[in-house]
């Protein structure tokens, strides 16, 4: 991987795959990388960590309202609050962005690997940085909000 | 005759997409059966009648790689063909797992037109 910009790029293609592909979902870049995502309310977050020569961590963060309307895509039936469905259906995003970013940061995959996906969500939180990590934050626009895919590597 | 096909994934969201996939794909097959870890898929294969596995690699308990070895030192089940599904789709990890005996993969994500292309001459 030779910049954060082919990273973004490769990233933003492989969310909009995810969710077309597998969410049935049109979702769209929103534009430039944000610099802070600041303080979350009612929302969702699914993460991977990546350890071994590149370490950090995945994120995607989703307003419940996408969460929801993402569980419900996926799983063919309505979902109307945040419970275990959900939180399984967006630790399985994280997890296939974590799979991606794997493949981008290495071909041959054994050099890098991948926890199990966790999520954290609530009325109000904050997911915060590490101070030595390079990080990039991508809007995206779906039918029921934005929401956001996060990557930070140790430098 | 149609095939019983084991699912093994530690998502049940994911259980039930590649579930609905096969469905959408129009693959004629017979009972799905489902399992969260290698631990619990060699507990299904050891009880029940299932002709192909669908595993994930990343998983807690018993992960898919360590499935497939400890499936092929199991006599009664060993020849069950066990097909990975995951996003962990690199080359080491698939030689290794294709050198304990797994028959192929598919990357995560996928499309049931994918699923239907891929699985299709399986099932």
């Amino acid at each position: 991987m030779n910049s954060f910009t082919e990273l973004s790029d490769k990233l933003i293609e492989s969310t909009i795959e995810i969710f077309t592909g597998m969410v049935m979902m049109d979702i769209s870049s929103a534009g430039e990388p944000v610099e802070k995502t600041g303080t979350f309310k009612k929302s969702i977050t699914g993460m991977v960590g990546l350890a071994g020569t590149h370490k950090g961590i995945l994120a995607v963060h989703l307003p419940n309202e996408v969460a929801l309307a993402v569980t419900s895509n996926f799983l063919g039936v309505d979902v109307g609050e945040i419970n275990e469905d959900v939180q399984d259906a967006i630790g399985e995003i994280a997890n296939m962005l974590g799979g991606n970013l794997k493949t981008i940061l290495s071909d041959r995959g054994r050099d890098i690997q991948l926890s199990l996906p966790s999520t954290i969500f609530g009325d109000e939180y904050a997911f915060s940085s590490q101070a030595e990590s390079d990080q990039i934050i991508l809007p995206f626009q779906s039918p029921n909000g934005m929401f956001y895919v996060e990557v930070e590597l140790e430098r | 005759m149609a095939k019983n096909v084991l699912l093994v994934d530690d998502s049940s969201t994911m259980r039930k997409i590649i579930s609905r996939s096969l469905r959408q794909a129009g693959l004629d097959f017979g009972e799905i059966y489902e399992a969260g870890d290698g631990l619990e898929a060699l507990a299904l294969l050891e009880s029940e009648s299932v002709d192909i596995v669908l595993s994930d690699i990343n998983m807690p308990n018993m992960n898919g790689i360590e499935f497939l070895r400890e499936k092929a030192n199991r006599p009664a089940i060993k020849d069950i063909p066990v097909f990975m599904i995951s996003t962990e789709t690199g080359d080491d990890i698939i030689g290794e797992a294709k050198s304990l005996g797994a028959i192929g993969a598919l990357k995560k994500p996928f499309t049931p037109e994918k699923v239907n292309e891929v699985l299709g001459p399986l099932i």
